[in-house]
């Protein structure tokens, strides 16, 4: 596939340690625009936005942020979670302004213990550019694991 | 039809790209902006030749203004107030820089080219910023995602500094990490110990430069790192106060309390340090000793969650909630904050409820 100068420039960017330990693509040899053309075909197999993934993401991290890092439950009862704050900041890699506390949210489905993390990064990365990031990268999401733990109604069916 | 126009994008698209490419080599190669002058404060002139960055110009004086990136233009630490002849901001700045700052003529010096002469204006507190040639001395693990390293000064030997300022830690290049950066920590060793530094590190899952810390940094290593930066530290009243820290928002409260005792202060201090389970509480025997040696003082270890079994009978849930629970009105203390965003506004919310006036809080924010 012939490569317009934007997109080398982003899998440059994507593929280099500037922003992130390992890079965001991992070890993932596919193009930037593949790895997103295939996630979101994957999510909408599962029946799930982009849209609806990262606002469901957003909701649990907001539930948890006044806990400042320690584990809270959701209303419904079936998880756990909790949102850590450290040192740093991160930066989306697409161009435009886009910075972020470096805060991990981690939820724990706690009938089966599945455990699921995400930066505040990978919900604007989802939301606004479809990016789940490459196989291998450290804050990967896997399309059909943060759906079968946040959406299980859907993947139950 | 469709071929023809393909081709006539495809040929102006190769002129525009040939175009820039020839002005980024002329640029590189051909054009040459001699001798410039670097004018700081309106009182210091710095002889330079043109074509580098700002930032680039004053670290080879010997001039450090913090930067997180190492000068990429990726963390928008390394701003400066450019007064004439730094030349359009760039839309690589604009992200970093709030309306204010633009109308004020900040800048950020990474992405400042030097063409002609330049006057700028930082803080005279900057002019005492030194790099320093280390050795890594000691490292010792204080929880299981954090430790305290020690870096002996080797060139120059010493450095002076007051409790609350940080330094930055070069990160140099590794396996998986491509360039080299300097990353901001604040200082947790004795001010009067001016031949070595500690510093309180905790671990940052996929963190460019606490991975080099926690896995490949040993002792007898060389470091490099510059500073003294900041101005987080104690006011020169006499009130009482209040400390909140979490995690390695310990440091700066290690050097303060060192200040305090050298100083034999006499002020009330309680110190509420938060985590959320008995291993993330570390330092004991060291806040014992700073009770003993400073009698206005008392530690207050708080676990948001202590564990089964652990027996833990000191404080639980949040730090602000034991401040909460133990004060009624705060309106005559001072509030001092180190951590993570979360917790300082968490914490400036209580203050504000119990009573105490917004400038009688003092913080540094993890960023």
């Amino acid at each position: 596939m012939k490569q317009s100068p934007r997109d080398k420039k982003l899998e440059e960017v994507l593929r280099s340690t500037r922003l992130v330990a390992g890079g965001f693509m991992g070890a993932d040899p596919r193009h930037p625009i593949d790895v997103i053309e295939q996630d979101i075909i994957a999510l909408e197999d599962l029946g799930v936005t982009t849209l609806q993934l990262a606002n469901r993401m957003r909701e649990l991290t907001d539930l948890a942020r006044p806990r400042l890092g320690a584990w809270t439950t959701d209303p419904s009862g079936k998880y756990r979670v909790k949102s850590e704050d450290f040192k740093g900041t991160l930066v989306c890699p697409w161009p435009h302004p886009g910075f972020y506390e470096k805060r991990i949210t981690t939820v724990e489905h706690l009938q089966t213990h599945q455990q699921i993390s995400w930066t505040d990064l990978n919900i604007h990365m989802i939301e606004e550019h479809g990016f789940f990031e490459g196989k291998g990268a450290f804050f990967r999401v896997e399309p059909k694991e943060v759906v079968s733990i946040l959406f299980e109604d859907l993947t139950q069916k | 039809m469709m071929v023809c126009f393909l081709v006539t994008i495809l040929i102006i698209s190769s002129i525009g790209a040939a175009l820039a490419l020839l002005l980024v080599l002329c640029e590189k190669y051909v054009v040459n902006y001699g001798p410039c002058k670097i004018t700081i404060n309106d009182e210091r002139e710095l002889d330079t030749i043109g074509g580098k960055s700002l930032l680039a110009g004053l670290t080879e004086q010997k001039i450090f203004i913090p930067s997180a990136c190492g000068g990429r233009g990726t963390c928008g630490v390394c701003k400066c107030k450019v007064l004439d002849g730094g030349g359009p901001l760039l839309p690589t700045e604009t992200p970093f820089l709030s309306k204010d700052e633009q109308e004020n003529n900040m800048r950020l010096s990474c992405q400042v080219k030097i063409r002609e002469d330049i006057k700028i204006e930082i803080p005279e507190e900057l002019f005492n910023v030194r790099e320093y040639d280390c050795v890594c001395s000691e490292i010792e693990d204080l929880t299981y995602d954090m430790k305290r390293f020690r870096f002996d000064l080797k060139e120059p030997s010493t450095i002076k500094f007051f409790a609350g300022q940080y330094v930055q830690l070069r990160c140099p290049k590794y396996k998986g990490n491509n360039e080299e950066v300097y990353r901001a920590y604040s200082i947790a060793s004795d001010p009067k110990e001016s031949g070595y530094i500690d510093l309180i590190i905790r671990m940052v899952p996929n963190g460019i430069c606490t991975t080099w810390c926690f896995q490949l940094l040993k002792e007898g290593d060389p470091v490099k790192l510059n500073g003294p930066y900041g101005d987080f530290r104690l006011s020169e009243t006499e009130a009482p106060m209040i400390f909140i820290a979490g995690g390695s928002g310990m440091a700066p409260f290690v050097s303060i309390l060192s200040a305090m005792r050298n100083a034999g202060s006499k002020r009330q201090a309680k110190y509420y340090y938060g985590g959320n389970t008995t291993k993330d509480q570390c330092m004991a025997d060291e806040m014992k000793a700073f009770e003993k040696a400073l009698e206005g003082f008392e530690f207050i270890p708080v676990v948001a969650n202590p564990e089964e079994g652990a027996n833990w009978a000191g404080e639980t849930g949040l730090v602000t909630e034991a401040v909460q629970r133990n004060f009624k009105d705060l309106s005559g203390h001072e509030g001092y904050l180190c951590g993570s965003p979360g917790m300082i506004d968490a914490s400036i919310k209580v203050f504000k409820e119990l009573g105490m006036p917004e400038d009688n809080v003092y913080y540094d924010k993890f960023s």
